[in-house]
C-alpha cells in the first residue's frame, strides 16, 4: 500500500489499483483476506463509500470475493487476471507516453529500440 | 431514514441579506462537508437547520415536520457550536465538566462512557473552567459533545479550527470510526479542506448566500478540470464550458472547467489534468468577489 494517495485519478480507482499491485506483488496471496473498508478508509482518511467503491470494482471483476459476515478475499487466479488486463491497457497507460515524448525531444525509433535492447540486467525476457 | 431540508431560506439582519433563497437536503447516513468563504453564510445556515436561529423565509423540515420549537424533531440533531470564552456577561467560567453534564441532559442518547473516553484521548483536565482553555481545547470539547451526542444528525461547525496536526488526525479517525459503527450523518464545515476532502461523500458549497453546488464530491470532481496550454489553443479548447479562474503565464494559459458531465477529451493541444476540492473551491469564490 502507497502511503498517501495521488492526485492524478479518482481516489477510488487508486485504491483498486494499489490492492492489484499487492497482488501483482504476492503481498496480497490468492485466497488472503484484503483490508476491510473501515482500514481503507482510516488509513488513507477516506470516505468509506469511497473506500467500498474500489473495493466492489475488483469484486465485479472477480478479482476479490465476499464471505459473508468474514470480508473480502482474493479470488484464485486473481493475479493472471490483473496481470491480462494491464497488459491489454500497456500500450495506452505505458508505451503512448513514451513514444509522445521521443517525439517531443527527436529520439528515432532505432533509438528507442536500441535503448530496449541496453536492458543489460536482462529483466525484460 | 429521514432527511433534514430546508426550503427557500432567507436570512435578514436588518438591512443585509445573509442568506438568500437557499434550498438544502441532508440525507441521513452520509458525511457531508459544507465549504465556503468566511462570511459567506456557512454558521447561519447551520444554525437555521437546527432551530438555533429563526430563518426570516422558508421552511425546515424533518421527514416533513417543522423543527421550529419541535423537541422530537430537534433531539435527533446535535449542533455542537463553537464555544465562546467570553459571555455577554464575562469570562465563560463554567466547569468543562458541568458544560458536558449540561450536553448530557439535553441529548437523549448520550454516551457517558464514550465522552469519557474522549476527554482522556484529548486529554482534557474536565476541572478546567471554560474560559482557561486554549483554542485547540475549546475545539476537542465541541468535538467530545458532538460525538458522544449520538444524534442522528450531528453537526460540527468548524471543528479543527485550533486544533494540531496529531488532534485533527484523530479527529477525522474518530469520524470514521463512528460513521463505520454507526452510519449516522455528519455535517462538517472546515476551512482546511484538503485534508478533509476525502472524507466528505457530498460536499455543500456556499457563497455569498447562496449555495453554488451540492452533490456526490466524487461526481463532482470527476467533471473538474485544469485545462493548460498555448493561450488560443486553451480559449478554442474550453470554448461552450464553464471555466473559471483564468491565469496568464507568458503564452500560457491554465484554466478551471466544471463541464456538466465528465468530458473525453479537451483536444490534443492542451494538457488537461484533475482538479482538487480545494482547488476547485478557490477557482469558484475567487471569481465572484473582487479581490482584495
Amino acid at each position: 500500500m502507497l502511503e498517501n494517495l495521488g492526485e492524478d485519478k479518482s481516489i477510488y480507482l487508486q485504491i483498486g489499483e494499489m490492492i492489484e499491485d499487492e497482488i501483482l506483488r504476492d503481498i496480497l496471496k490468492e485466497e488472503d483476506q484484503v483490508p476491510s473498508t473501515t482500514e481503507l478508509s482510516k488509513y488513507y482518511k477516506i470516505n468509506p463509500a469511497t473506500a467500498a467503491k474500489g473495493i466492489n470494482l475488483l469484486v465485479d471483476r472477480d478479482i476479490l470475493y465476499k464471505k459473508r459476515g468474514i470480508g473480502m478475499f482474493v479470488q484464485s487466479g486473481a493475479k493472471d487476471k490483473i496481470k491480462k488486463a494491464r497488459r491489454d491497457n500497456f500500450y495506452e497507460s505505458y508505451v503512448k507516453s513514451i513514444i509522445s515524448e521521443a517525439t517531443l525531444i527527436g529520439i528515432s525509433k532505432a533509438e528507442l529500440k536500441q535503448m530496449l535492447d541496453k536492458d543489460d540486467k536482462q529483466k525484460l525476457l | 431514514m429521514s432527511t433534514l431540508s430546508g426550503k427557500n431560506l432567507v436570512k435578514k439582519y436588518g438591512k443585509d441579506t445573509v442568506l438568500k433563497n437557499v434550498s438544502v437536503d441532508i440525507e441521513t447516513g452520509k458525511i457531508y462537508g459544507l465549504i465556503g468563504r468566511n462570511g459567506a453564510g456557512k454558521t447561519t445556515l447551520l444554525s437555521l437547520l437546527t432551530a438555533q436561529n429563526p430563518a426570516t423565509e422558508g421552511e425546515i423540515t424533518l421527514d416533513g415536520q417543522p423543527v421550529w420549537e419541535n423537541e422530537e424533531a430537534l433531539s435527533h440533531i446535535c449542533y455542537s457550536r463553537e464555544i465562546s470564552p467570553l459571555t455577554i456577561f464575562g469570562p465563560n467560567t463554567t466547569k468543562v465538566k458541568a458544560y458536558l453534564a449540561t450536553a448530557k441532559a439535553f441529548y437523549k442518547n448520550w454516551d457517558q462512557a464514550y465522552a469519557d473516553e474522549l476527554v482522556k484521548l484529548f486529554n482534557i483536565n474536565v476541572k478546567k473552567r471554560i474560559n482557561k482553555l486554549s483554542k485547540g481545547m475549546l475545539s476537542a470539547v465541541t468535538i467530545i459533545v458532538a460525538l458522544a451526542s449520538k444524534a442522528e444528525i450531528t453537526i460540527l461547525d468548524e471543528p479543527v479550527a485550533g486544533l494540531d496536526v496529531v488532534a485533527r488526525e484523530q479527529f477525522y479517525k474518530l469520524i470514521i470510526d463512528e460513521y463505520a459503527a454507526t452510519g449516522r450523518t455528519f455535517i462538517i464545515s472546515t476551512h482546511i479542506i484538503e485534508e478533509a476532502a476525502n472524507l466528505f461523500e457530498r460536499v455543500i458549497m456556499v457563497d455569498d448566500g447562496k449555495i453554488v453546488l451540492q452533490e456526490n464530491t466524487e461526481e463532482l470532481l470527476s467533471r473538474a478540470y485544469r485545462v493548460s496550454g498555448d493561450s488560443a489553443a486553451v480559449d478554442s479548447a474550453v470554448s461552450g464550458f464553464k471555466s473559471y479562474n483564468p491565469e496568464n503565464l507568458g503564452n500560457h494559459k491554465a484554466v478551471t472547467v466544471l463541464a456538466n458531465e465528465p468530458v473525453d477529451s479537451f483536444g490534443e493541444s492542451v494538457q488537461v489534468e484533475p482538479v482538487q476540492l480545494q482547488n476547485l473551491f478557490y477557482a469558484m469564490c475567487v471569481d465572484t468577489r473582487k479581490e482584495a
